[in-house]
């Protein structure tokens, strides 16, 4: 048996961030400015008591309310946060109960930003063709919101709040209809991308929320998401080349083979620097941020469905995933669209 | 990418009319060399020869020219 994506939801929170909201708040950037570099029109930011295991929830409920799946055929969970609603229990856990999930299924969470989908696939592949299970509920969500300082403008551009939930099933097929996998890790970049403070290392201090200004404008305290843009962009000029070659290598096709790229949805400036050095052609290049921001290990799955809804995706379609972020971490597969 | 051609695409990055910058400029007195900035020479280095630079050698430059030599630039093209 062989694992397939069977079906992608996704679930935004109501309120929005618009570009225009932000210019009004950083006057010395201009809606064109923000745009031109960001791609990203909109951001949805969770309020104060909205939890990613809430958005999970809600674009798992979407997904059974599709039809693709009833709660009671899940055997597996696997869900992908870095905020999650407690140190423990799991939310996976909470979300078994929550979604009427079997007690006899698996389900853990596993800690990982921008490449956590593709691991995440990894898992499932791995669970359903060892013949462990059948139907894993692969939920990605962040509310990374909760991270930043308000005053920190190079993040809030970016990053918004999401969940998906993607439905990965055992199939009869005569080959993998996902994979084969490449990934990468470099922890020395671990600082570049980092909330320093709430957990063991550094708990929280009424001194670590103390913000002070950087030598960019930006406000934020050890409690804030930091991000430094420039290494991790640097860090992407090597890393996805390399993992994509790297794909490419380990499957025998060739990129013009690929019918189409879904990278991990960063910001759009970094996405069309990558497509013209890697000379992918620009219809075959998915770009889906502008209503929702950079969400993290979202992006992804959020990508694949509006690239299947747009009918850019048929069946048979060869796509090539690739993440990459926090960490450092990295990932890249293949899959064939069913 | 001549000479030129990089220093007009500087000029861009930091939002000057195409033939300002001629080299000896002091990135300091530059206003718009901004984080922002940084990631477009990143990228534009790259664009030019395959140079992968980090903000770490960046940060060392004081003058557009350090930064036409970091990114090898030919100072006769």
């Amino acid at each position: 048996m062989h694992a397939s994506i069977s079906a992608i939801e996704y679930f935004l929170p109501e309120k929005t961030v618009s570009t225009a909201d932000l210019s009004a708040e950083f006057p010395e950037w201009s809606v064109e400015k923000i745009d031109t570099k960001t791609g990203i029109r909109d951001r949805h930011i969770v309020g104060p008591e909205e939890c990613s295991s809430d958005l999970a929830f809600a674009a798992a409920q979407k997904l059974f309310e599709s039809g693709a799946c009833r709660p009671e055929q899940i055997d597996f969970i696997l869900l992908c946060t870095q905020s999650p609603d407690y140190f423990l229990p799991t939310t996976a856990c909470l979300l078994q109960d929550r979604l009427g999930i079997s007690t006899s299924a698996g389900a853990l969470d596993f800690n990982l930003g921008c490449s956590g989908f593709v691991y995440g696939l990894g898992l499932a592949e791995g669970l359903i063709s060892s013949g462990q299970t059948s139907n894993v509920l692969l939920l990605t969500a962040e509310t990374y919101s909760k991270f930043l300082n308000p005053q920190d403008r190079s993040v809030r551009t970016i990053f918004g709040d999401a969940a998906a939930a993607t439905l990965v099933k055992s199939v009869d097929a005569p080959r993998p209809l996902i994979g084969p996998f490449v990934y990468g890790t470099d922890g020395r970049g671990g600082p570049n991308l980092i909330v320093p403070t709430g957990g063991m290392r550094k708990p929280r201090t009424a001194e670590s929320g103390v913000a002070s200004v950087d030598e960019g404008g930006n406000v934020r305290s050890p409690d804030n998401l930091y991000m430094n843009g420039a290494e991790i962009f640097n860090f992407t000029l090597t890393a996805v080349p390399e993992s994509l070659q790297a794909l490419l290598d380990k499957s025998g096709f060739r990129l013009e083979d690929i019918d189409l790229f879904v990278f991990h949805q960063a910001n759009k400036y970094m996405l069309d620097h990558l497509r013209k050095r890697l000379k992918i052609p620009e219809e075959k290049f998915q770009l889906a941020m502008s209503h929702c921001g950079n969400t993290v290990s979202s992006t992804i799955p959020i990508a694949l469905k509006h690239a299947s809804v747009d009918g850019k995706l048929k069946a048979g379609s060869l796509v090539m995933l690739v993440g990459f972020g926090v960490g450092y971490s990295w990932g890249a597969t293949l899959l064939r669209w069913s | 990418m001549t000479r030129e051609e990089f220093l007009s695409e500087l000029d861009e990055l930091v939002e000057l009319l195409p033939g300002t910058l001629k080299g000896p400029e002091r990135l300091e007195d530059l206003d718009q060399w901004t984080s922002m900035a940084i990631v477009g020479f990143i990228a534009l280095a790259d664009t030019h020869n395959g140079t992968k630079l980090g903000p770490t050698q960046i940060a060392k430059c004081s003058t557009v020219d350090d930064l036409l030599n970091l990114a090898k630039v030919d100072p006769a093209s």
